[in-house]
């Protein structure tokens, strides 16, 4: 009696509070992003929520192409090197500066992303995944190829990017970065958002539902694919780019398994098909990764435990983790954490609404929704 | 150069047609692409090196070589039919999940061999003194025992297993299911049982293909050698057809020349030859995308 009464008080006062326009809740999020710099934080700490505005662009275009358009892609790494041995090699040949560089190479993913599509969207579904998982490895391995190296680098890759602002202290430079990645990443996102929300959008989602009914409405679906294949590498290519010139090397990594599968992980944290899912997806990764269980566990270890070095394997460990998780998440809950929440707050819309039929249907309702996306 | 390329590229031939062929029968039975393919080769190498050491009280260190060899062997089925049970089958159907999935298990088998070994690469190998580390010469080109003991191994399993698919009962049954899942159930076969022992068969002949490989050719196992047999395990199947037994045989021979023709005519090709799947897959796309034997393929058009 007394817990179905604060459940019921509970439900009211989160879903008034939570009655917030997406649009405002987007707005708010910037904002204290926009503040992160202004609390003091040093530059390491900077550089993981760098490393997260990078990781959520790529992510955010891989769930462009897989979560709205259906097109399975598990060598999204090719772009990502596209993109940094592009800018990487424009500097090294043209002496381009950083602001020509990018634009171009992000045109140069795109393209090849273009390139790409033609022969792999012949095929779909596992093959798709297959192929296009393919590509990087065989990029990878031409690019540290023996006789390239004067072009390519070889193993060590392109070095001595000059960086976004060499001409400011090294605070200032972290800081200057974490706003233009933000900016990058704000206006990626929408601009990803806008097009998956747009008419061309829910033409993406056609196919994901019925390719053959999208195709029967006169769509002509392969343009439509290899458009998806263009955004989708268009902003993987700017990652990359913007990655490469902020550690300054483009280097064969780039396109290595663990980056195609980095978009994975983020996304199915995040949630996958609903763009800003991804973003969540990368800032929870990279400050469990890069803060959580490399700087904070080890000095609570360090100051409590004297534990002063963590035994060798900790570095594999953290990457078992990561794939247990997502393991778990694609089993048991498929549509990841932002879905997750969405759907809480569609429960209390509908709770307020069920509200004066007491707690019990609200109960019902929602062990009622199981269903998985895509 | 030539007689090189013919004896060199058959025993890569064979070994790759073993590989390949697990790929496309858990495929051509329960429409699984099994991105871990390549990881139940790492783990054959790591548990044949592992029960490598144990002697099995034999004074033979040959025999208690075969003897690791098989337990190895039976161990990664085992390890592939259980994951399969916990992990795939409740993802069944979606497509996404079940790449998202066995992606996940590649790089969880590859973890936990890293921290098990550690990033140090064992050297496989046959015993010390074994007859098997001598080498003979055919047509004026000196191959070791060990390969072709290699090849005629993984030609006579091939033999075998189409023996074991066409005429026994399980064989059948295979074939049934592949054909039509429900009419097969209709039928009384256990689909889910079946798909475990194909997973274990699967798994075993990847295991297999992996010691092999590993104790005549490439000498070393390496946490990070799934990527590699998965990539070529995958084009040849793209190659031959997904799905189909024939085209892996053809199709892994046909990539076997096809790479020692690279490696030995271009200069430095041992570092270009990964480049060789990639031009295969898209040859093989834009002529003929269903693949030499494939037949039950959704086209583009």
């Amino acid at each position: 009696m007394v817990i179905g009464h604060l459940r019921r008080a509970y439900s009211s006062f989160a879903a008034h509070v939570f009655d917030i326009p997406p649009r405002f809740m987007a707005f708010l999020f910037l904002m204290i992003l926009l503040l992160v710099p202004a609390t003091g934080l040093g530059p390491y700490y900077l550089s993981i929520v760098i490393y997260a505005n990078v990781m959520a662009i790529l992510a955010a275009s891989w769930d462009l192409l897989v979560g709205r358009t259906g097109q399975i892609s598990l060598g999204h790494a090719i772009f990502f090197g596209i993109g940094g041995y592009g800018s990487a090699l424009l500097f090294k040949y043209y002496g381009l500066s950083i602001w020509v560089t990018i634009p171009i190479a992000v045109l140069i993913g795109s393209l090849a992303a273009l390139l790409l599509g033609f022969p792999c969207l012949r095929v779909k579904g596992p093959y798709l995944a297959l192929v296009t998982m393919a590509f990087p490895l065989i990029i990878s391995s031409t690019v540290s190829w023996g006789p390239l190296v004067d072009i390519f680098g070889g193993e060590l890759g392109i070095r001595g990017l000059p960086g976004f602002f060499p001409f400011l202290p090294i605070l200032q430079q972290r800081a200057a970065e974490y706003y233009f990645t933000l900016v990058l990443l704000f206006a990626s996102s929408v601009l990803m958002y806008k097009t998956a929300n747009s008419k061309t959008g829910i033409v993406f989602m056609s196919i994901l539902d019925d390719e053959l009914a999208s195709k029967a409405c006169g769509i002509n679906v392969t343009r439509y694919k290899l458009l998806s294949f263009m955004i989708s590498g268009l902003f993987g290519a700017l990652a990359g780019c913007v990655q490469a010139n902020l550690l300054k090397v483009a280097n064969p990594p780039m396109f290595d398994i663990s980056i195609s599968f980095l978009p994975i992980i983020v996304t199915f944290l995040g949630g996958i098909g609903t763009i800003y899912g991804p973003i969540v997806g990368a800032y929870i990764y990279a400050i469990l990764d890069r803060y959580v269980l490399t700087d904070l566990l080890p000095r609570l270890l360090r100051d409590n435990f004297q534990v002063m070095s963590l035994p060798s394997w900790y570095n594999f460990a953290k990457l078992l983790v990561f794939t247990l998780i997502v393991l778990i998440l694609v089993i048991k809950w498929p549509r990841g954490v932002s879905r997750f929440t969405t759907d809480k707050l569609e429960d209390l819309e509908e709770a307020r609404d069920l509200d004066e039929r007491g707690p019990r249907i609200w109960k019902t309702y929602k062990k009622k929704k199981s269903s998985t996306p895509t | 150069m030539i007689e090189q390329i013919i004896i060199f590229g058959a025993i890569s031939g064979g070994l790759y047609a073993l590989l390949a062929l697990g790929f496309t029968l858990i495929y051509g039975v329960s429409r699984v692409v099994n991105l871990a393919h390549g990881s139940f080769y790492m783990l054959g190498t790591y548990m044949f090196v592992f029960f490598g050491t144990f002697g099995f009280f034999v004074s033979d260190p040959m025999l208690a070589s075969i003897l690791a060899l098989i337990v190895a062997v039976i161990v990664v089925g085992a390890v592939a039919s259980i994951t399969y049970r916990l992990t795939i089958h409740p993802v069944i159907g979606d497509e996404v999940a079940v790449l998202v999935v066995t992606v996940s298990l590649a790089i969880v088998f590859q973890q936990l061999m890293l921290l098990w070994y550690g990033a140090s690469f064992p050297r496989v190998s046959w015993p010390a003194g074994s007859v098997l580390l001598e080498s003979t010469s055919i047509m004026g080109v000196t191959v070791e025992y060990s390969r072709i003991f290699a090849f005629v191994v993984s030609l006579v399993l091939f033999a075998g297993l189409m023996v074991f698919i066409t005429k026994t009962k399980i064989g059948k049954a295979m074939r049934a299911v592949s054909q039509d899942r429900e009419v097969a159930m209709l039928m009384g076969i256990n689909t889910e049982r079946l798909y475990m022992l194909t997973m274990f068969l699967s798994a075993v002949l990847a295991a297999l293909a992996g010691i092999f490989i590993t104790t005549s050719i490439e000498k070393f196992a390496g946490p990070w050698l799934w990527l590699k047999p998965l990539a070529l395990s995958f084009s040849i199947v793209i190659l031959g057809g997904l799905g189909s037994i024939k085209g892996s045989l053809l199709g892994g021979f046909i990539m076997a020349f096809a790479e020692k023709t690279v490696e030995i005519m271009v200069p430095e090709g041992g570092g270009i030859v990964g480049v060789v799947p990639l031009a295969v897959i898209i040859v093989t796309l834009i002529v003929r995308p269903k693949g030499l034997f494939g037949k039950r393929i959704e086209m583009e058009e």
